[in-house]
């Protein structure tokens, strides 16, 4: 997941998200990369790609005065991240993702002191300066190097400048503040910046990804229709589009993400208890877990303000989940109800707690339900309504209404939420565990048997129901001979 | 389940009505709040409201609604719930259904089923007297 090869500086992955630190050069900054890590959005891979990739090249390019300059300094590496305040000068770096081209002629080593950075750039590959404000001086001793530069580096400066702008703002942002304490502006600058360079690349991910889908379904369909073919049966098409909406794509991608995190605690909730490890250490998984659980109904959230048919309609699950869909989720008490005959032995007084919980949240659900009822009784009004004069205050009121569905969708995840929490609390934390791993079997099963289901042998017409669309017409002549005997 | 119209309330005083009409309206939120075990303020129209009250019907309370769309102060009245619930909540998102509990708050739709779901929202209305065994 995620690509990782030094070359790409166009696919990074969303700094606090990733786990993967595998550029050798790292190796010395391993701890205070992860303590990077946990300051949230501040660190930034696809910086991190981009600066290794230059810095790369520039060791190449002169060796010798980059470890010159290197030597002496305290973690050196650290430099090439630009959104932290360091307190020698740094330098933007070229390249931005339109083009790696553009290292060669820029590089972008966050140098260290102005003199060695004016000896750099006199001797080695020319790097493109951002002006600060803050640094007028600095950067017009570097100016007047820069004007007996070569053209590589002006045009290198309007390539830089007609680049994306986030990263070079980013940088901009970060040079002005590598010498002062960072202003509150700036500070939010930063982040907002971050932020929507992340957001892109999520965009950006989410597109490939569609796409990397779409050619997989394409084979898939050549592979059905030749099989199909050669058994002398004619498929219509099977699964339906994908979604389309960037929102639905993003989140489909989000969620496959949370996917695989879940068999990753699966995976640590089996090995805790087998191991027998202590209560205090199940505690950390089992809480861990939550947390997962937390960050699904967040996402979820996020997405319901973007697409939330999406959610609604359940394209997002398999189709078997899909069947017990409601309001965009699992039912809590359906959910309850498989526990307590998987969970047993419990205490008397956990299984009155149980029972309580299901009763309480059977009680939610059919308040919630019969208030979704009422939207779609009210918005069946309105758009119904022949009445109305003007047809775009029609459709102005039925998408007041629709906006509801929103906070539908928000309070049935906010029952799963609490309803997963308090079955935590009323279990000893084997239990919780125990009872965690089989709600991630469960619904595990249930993809499962979407997909051995999608994938059933299709055999003849007449024996089983399929999807077959085009053959509706020799499908019904079985049927319609009893209805024409009638006749 | 009866509603409850300060209009239609006709047999107040003619004093009392001005009073009522003068007074700040979070002080007469407050105070109609303080009048019934379980008071929700509601909009008529708003599907939320309908859940919220379907809720509390089914547990076998009984709650006094105040519809503010049929309130002519209800505009006022919207603004001082606002209030009670404190910041946090964006001009776009709707602030009814907001619930009272033997004249305390309780806040919104999340709140409730928090506390329905952890097992504390029974008690409470049992203290307030809105629920018997």
């Amino acid at each position: 997941m995620g690509s990782q090869r030094i070359g790409e500086t166009g696919l990074s992955e969303s700094g606090p998200s990733s786990h993967h630190v595998p550029y050798g050069v790292l190796h010395g900054i391993n701890t205070s990369s992860s303590g990077l890590m946990n300051q949230g959005s501040a660190f930034d891979f696809g910086e991190l790609e981009e600066a290794i990739v230059l810095q790369g090249i520039k060791i190449r390019n002169d060796e010798a005065k980059a470890s010159a300059l290197f030597t002496g300094r305290p973690s050196a590496t650290l430099e090439m991240f630009p959104s932290w305040p360091m307190r020698f000068q740094q330098t933007s770096r070229g390249g931005s993702k339109s083009g790696g081209e553009s290292t060669d002629s820029g590089s972008g080593i966050n140098t260290l002191s102005s003199k060695a950075e004016l000896q750099f750039e006199t001797d080695s590959p020319i790097s493109i300066k951002a002006s600060s404000s803050d640094h007028q001086q600095a950067f017009d001793q570097l100016q007047q190097q820069q004007e007996t530069a070569t053209d590589a580096s002006r045009a290198g400066t309007s390539q830089n400048q007609s680049a994306a702008k986030s990263p070079q703002e980013k940088k901009k942002g970060a040079a002005s503040t590598s010498e002062k304490p960072l202003d509150a502006k700036t500070l939010r600058r930063l982040a907002q910046n971050r932020e929507a360079a992340r957001k892109s690349r999520l965009r950006k991910k989410a597109y490939v990804q569609q796409l990397e889908s779409s050619r997989l379904k394409l084979t898939h369909l050549e592979q059905d229709l030749q099989r199909a073919r050669s058994q002398g049966v004619f498929m219509g098409c099977g699964g339906a589009g994908g979604s389309v909406s960037s929102g639905a794509a993003m989140f489909d991608m989000e969620y496959a993400r949370w996917l695989e995190d879940d068999h990753r605690h699966m995976a640590e909730l089996r090995t805790g208890l087998q191991a027998a490890l202590s209560d205090g250490e199940l505690r950390v998984i089992v809480d861990g877990y939550l947390s997962h659980y937390d960050e699904v109904f967040r996402l979820k959230g996020m997405a319901a303000k973007t697409d939330v048919f999406h959610l609604i309609n359940g394209m997002w699950t398999s189709p078997a989940e899909r069947c017990f869909l409601w309001i965009g989720g699992f039912r809590p008490s359906e959910l309850i109800t498989m526990l307590i005959q998987q969970l047993e032995p419990l205490a008397e007084q956990q299984i009155m707690g149980i029972y309580g919980l299901r009763h309480s949240s059977l009680q939610a659900e059919e308040a919630l339900t019969q208030g979704l009822e009422q939207l779609q009784q009210s918005l069946v009004d309105t758009i119904a309504a022949t009445s109305v004069a003007d047809g775009v205050q029609q459709m102005v009121a039925a998408m007041a209404k629709l906006a509801n569905l929103e906070g539908f969708v928000g309070q049935a995840d906010n029952l799963r939420q609490q309803t997963l929490h308090q079955l935590c609390r009323l279990l000893t934390v084997r239990q919780a565990a125990r009872c965690f791993l089989v709600i991630g079997e469960y619904y595990g099963r249930l993809r499962a048997l979407s997909s051995l289901w999608a994938s059933r042998p299709r055999e003849s017409l007449m024996s089983d129901d399929n999807s077959c669309q085009t053959t509706t017409e020799l499908q019904m002549v079985q049927p319609s001979q009893n209805h024409f005997s009638n006749f | 389940m009866h509603y409850q119209v300060e209009s239609a309330a006709a047999a107040w005083s003619y004093l009392m009505r001005v009073r009522s009409m003068e007074e700040d309206q979070m002080e007469r939120v407050l105070r109609l709040a303080s009048q019934s075990a379980v008071v929700i303020f509601s909009v008529s129209s708003c599907c939320m409201c309908h859940a919220m009250k379907r809720l509390f019907c089914g547990m076998g309370v009984n709650p006094t609604v105040h519809e503010l769309d049929q309130d002519p102060k209800g505009k006022d009245m919207e603004r001082a719930l606002m209030r009670l619930l404190g910041n946090g909540i964006n001009s776009t998102a709707a602030v009814v259904p907001v619930v009272f509990i033997g004249g305390k708050l309780v806040g919104s739709m999340d709140r409730v089923l928090a506390f329905h779901i952890s097992g504390t929202l029974v008690p409470l209305l049992k203290q307030a007297g809105a629920l018997w065994l």
